[in-house]
C-alpha cells in the first residue's frame, strides 16, 4: 500500500508532467514535419537527415523538461511531510523507513520511466504513421541516454529533499544545482557534461544526425554510480534523522 | 515471566545541545489499565512518546514496549504493529480521501476489525469520499482515533486525543478508552483536560521539565493526599508543623492550609498539639496534585 500512497502523492505532478511532455512531442513532431518536408518536391524520404536533425532538437528540448519533470517528482518525503506535520502519520506504520524510502525512490524511478518512454512513443507513432523516416534504434537510444545519464538529477532531487526542509526551498535548491552543474560542465568539463550525454551531444554524427559511435556506456555508467551514491546518502541521512 | 509493564524506561534521555528535553525518565506502564500521560507544555510528553516509536532517537538509556526494545530498528517496526498511536495534531494525508486513509491503513494490520471501522464511520458520520484535506479538525480528529480503534491494538498511545472534540465527542472517545481497557487493551494518554483524566485514568504519571514527577495509582493518590485546613489560637510558625509528606503550607494569619502527600494523621495530630482551634480534612483534585508537582521553586 506504500505503493499506492506514493502514487496518489505524485500522480497530480507526474500526469501534468506527462500531459506536457507528450503534448510537446506531439506538436513538435507535426511541426517538424513541416519544415522538414515542405512541399519542395523532395520525396519523403529523401531528406531524412533534415528530420534527424530536428529528431535531435525535440531531445534537447525533451531532456531540459524531463530534468525538470524529475526534480519535481524528487520533491517530498518524510522530510516534507515533517513541514506539513504529517511524518509522525507515516512512521507509526509497521514499516522501516528503508522501506517507505525504498517505495517513494522506486515509484518515482518508474514515473521519471515514462516521462522518458511515453514521449518518445508519441514521437515514434507520429513519425510512422506520417510516413516519416524514423528508426526505432535511435529512438531507444535517446531513451537509454536520457535514463542511463539522467537518472542522477533524479536522485539528486530525491537527496536535497532529505536534507533541506521547506517546500519552496528544497525545489529551488535542485533546480539551482542543475542550473550551476550545467554551467560548470560547460565552463570547465564540456567533455563530460552531463547535459551533452543525455541530449545525445556527444554521440550524434552532425551530418546524418544518427548515432556516429557506440552508447557512451562508460559516461552512463558513471552518472549512474553517482546517482546511486546520492540515493545512498539520502537514506543514510533518512535513517538517522529524528522527526 | 511475561512483562507486566506495557512500557518500560530505564534512564530514557533526550538531549538538544544544552537543552534537555528528557531527562533520565524512569517510567513504567502497567499493562491492562488507563495510564494519563501529564505534565505542562513543554514538559517532554510528545518527546517521550516519539522515542518510544522510534521517530526520535534518544540520546541515552534505553526503553522496552511490549517487550521490545526501542532502540533496534526491527523489533521498533515490529511493535509498531501492535501499537496503534494517534499524535497531537492529528495528522493525516490530506491528498486522500477518508475512504482511501481508511482503506490504506487497514492493509497494513492483520487483524483489522471490519466491524468496528462501519460502526465508528456510523457513529461518527465520516464522509468517505470527501478529501481529509477538507474535514474540521474534529473530524479529522475522529478519523484518526477511529484508524486507532479499529485496528485491536495491544497498546494505545494518545497524544491529546480529546483536542478538537466537542463535547458529545469527548463523552464517546472516554467511553472508548475505557470500553478498550476492558477488552484487555493498555492505554497510555497524554492530556490537559485533568476532569477527563480523573473520570478515566487508573494511573497518573506526571512529568516536569523532562523529569518524571509523580507515577502513581489515581485512588491511591485520592486516598493519600489530603488538603488540612487548620485554624490556631495564635499564630503559628510554619516549621513548628514540620512533619514529612507536608507538600505545601499557605498561611493567613492564624489560619493554615496544608498539602499533604501522606501521613494526613500525623499532621492533624501535629496541629493539634499545636494548640489549633479548628481541623478540616477534605481530598485534593487532581489538578492541586498536579499543579503541586509542576510548581516552579
Amino acid at each position: 500500500m506504500l505503493w499506492y500512497k506514493a502514487w496518489l502523492e505524485t500522480r497530480g505532478r507526474f500526469l501534468t508532467c506527462l500531459i506536457t511532455l507528450t503534448a510537446f512531442c506531439f506538436i513538435f513532431v507535426h511541426h517538424a514535419q513541416e519544415i522538414a518536408f515542405r512541399g519542395d518536391g523532395l520525396s519523403r524520404a529523401g531528406r531524412p537527415a533534415d528530420y534527424y536533425r530536428l529528431l535531435f532538437v525535440t531531445q534537447q528540448f525533451l531532456v531540459m523538461m524531463w530534468v525538470v519533470s524529475v526534480v519535481l517528482l524528487g520533491m517530498g518525503g518524510l522530510i516534507r511531510e515533517r513541514a506539513f506535520g504529517v511524518s509522525t502519520l507515516t512512521l507509526s506504520l509497521p514499516v522501516s523507513r528503508c522501506r517507505l524510502f525504498g517505495v517513494r525512490v522506486a515509484v518515482g524511478m518508474v514515473e521519471a520511466t515514462a516521462l522518458v518512454v511515453l514521449p518518445w512513443c508519441a514521437v515514434f507513432l507520429t513519425s510512422f504513421s506520417a510516413g516519416l523516416p524514423i528508426r526505432f534504434s535511435q529512438v531507444s537510444f535517446y531513451i537509454f541516454l536520457i535514463l542511463g545519464g539522467g537518472l542522477s538529477y533524479f536522485a539528486m532531487a530525491i537527496l536535497v529533499s532529505s536534507v533541506v526542509e521547506g517546500e519552496y526551498t528544497a525545489p529551488a535548491i535542485a533546480f539551482g544545482l542543475v542550473l550551476l552543474t550545467a554551467i560548470a560542465f560547460d565552463a570547465w568539463l564540456r567533455p563530460y557534461s552531463l547535459w551533452r550525454l543525455i541530449t545525445g551531444d556527444l554521440s550524434i554524427d552532425r551530418h546524418t544526425y544518427l548515432l556516429s559511435s557506440g552508447f557512451p556506456w562508460s559516461g552512463v555508467a558513471v552518472s549512474l554510480a553517482a546517482a546511486v551514491a546520492m540515493l545512498f546518502l539520502a537514506l543514510q541521512r533518512i535513517r538517522k534523522r529524528d522527526f | 515471566m511475561s512483562e507486566s509493564f506495557a512500557i518500560r524506561t530505564n534512564d530514557l534521555t533526550k538531549s538538544y545541545r544544552q537543552f534537555v528535553a528528557v531527562d533520565s525518565l524512569h517510567l513504567a506502564v502497567p499493562k491492562n489499565r488507563i495510564t494519563a500521560f501529564l505534565g505542562p507544555n513543554g514538559a517532554g510528553k510528545s518527546t517521550t512518546i516519539k522515542m518510544l516509536l522510534g521517530m526520535i532517537r534518544p540520546t541515552g538509556g534505553n526503553a522496552t514496549i511490549l517487550g521490545h526494545r526501542i532502540s533496534s530498528p526491527s523489533e521498533n517496526c515490529r511493535l509498531r504493529q501492535r501499537v496503534a498511536y494517534v499524535a497531537e495534531d492529528k495528522p493525516l494525508y490530506g491528498f486522500m480521501t477518508v475512504e482511501q486513509l481508511i482503506r490504506f491503513t487497514r492493509r497494513f494490520y492483520s487483524d483489522w476489525q471490519i466491524d468496528q471501522e462501519q460502526r465508528l464511520l456510523a457513529e461518527y458520520r465520516l464522509p468517505l469520499p470527501k478529501k481529509v484535506r477538507s474535514l474540521s479538525k474534529g473530524m479529522r480528529t475522529k478519523l484518526a482515533l477511529l484508524l486507532a480503534f479499529a485496528r485491536r491494538p495491544e497498546l494505545l498511545i494518545l497524544d491529546e486525543p480529546s483536542e478538537g472534540l466537542d463535547p458529545v465527542g469527548i463523552e464517546h472517545l472516554l467511553r472508548m478508552l475505557v470500553s478498550q481497557a476492558a477488552e484487555g487493551v493498555t492505554v497510555f494518554f497524554s492530556s490537559h483536560q485533568l476532569a477527563e483524566v480523573e473520570r478515566v485514568a487508573d494511573q497518573v504519571c506526571i512529568l516536569n521539565h523532562g523529569r518524571l514527577g509523580l507515577n502513581a495509582r489515581i485512588d491511591e493518590l485520592h486516598q493519600s493526599y489530603r488538603r488540612i485546613d487548620v485554624v490556631f489560637e495564635t499564630t503559628p510558625s510554619e516549621r513548628e508543623l514540620a512533619v514529612p509528606g507536608i507538600e505545601r503550607i499557605r498561611s493567613n494569619g492564624r489560619q493554615m492550609t496544608v498539602l499533604a502527600s501522606r501521613n494526613a494523621d500525623q499532621i492533624i495530630r501535629r496541629a493539634r498539639d499545636l494548640s489549633a482551634v479548628s481541623v478540616e480534612v477534605s481530598p485534593v483534585p487532581l489538578r492541586d496534585i498536579f499543579l503541586e508537582t509542576v510548581k516552579e521553586d
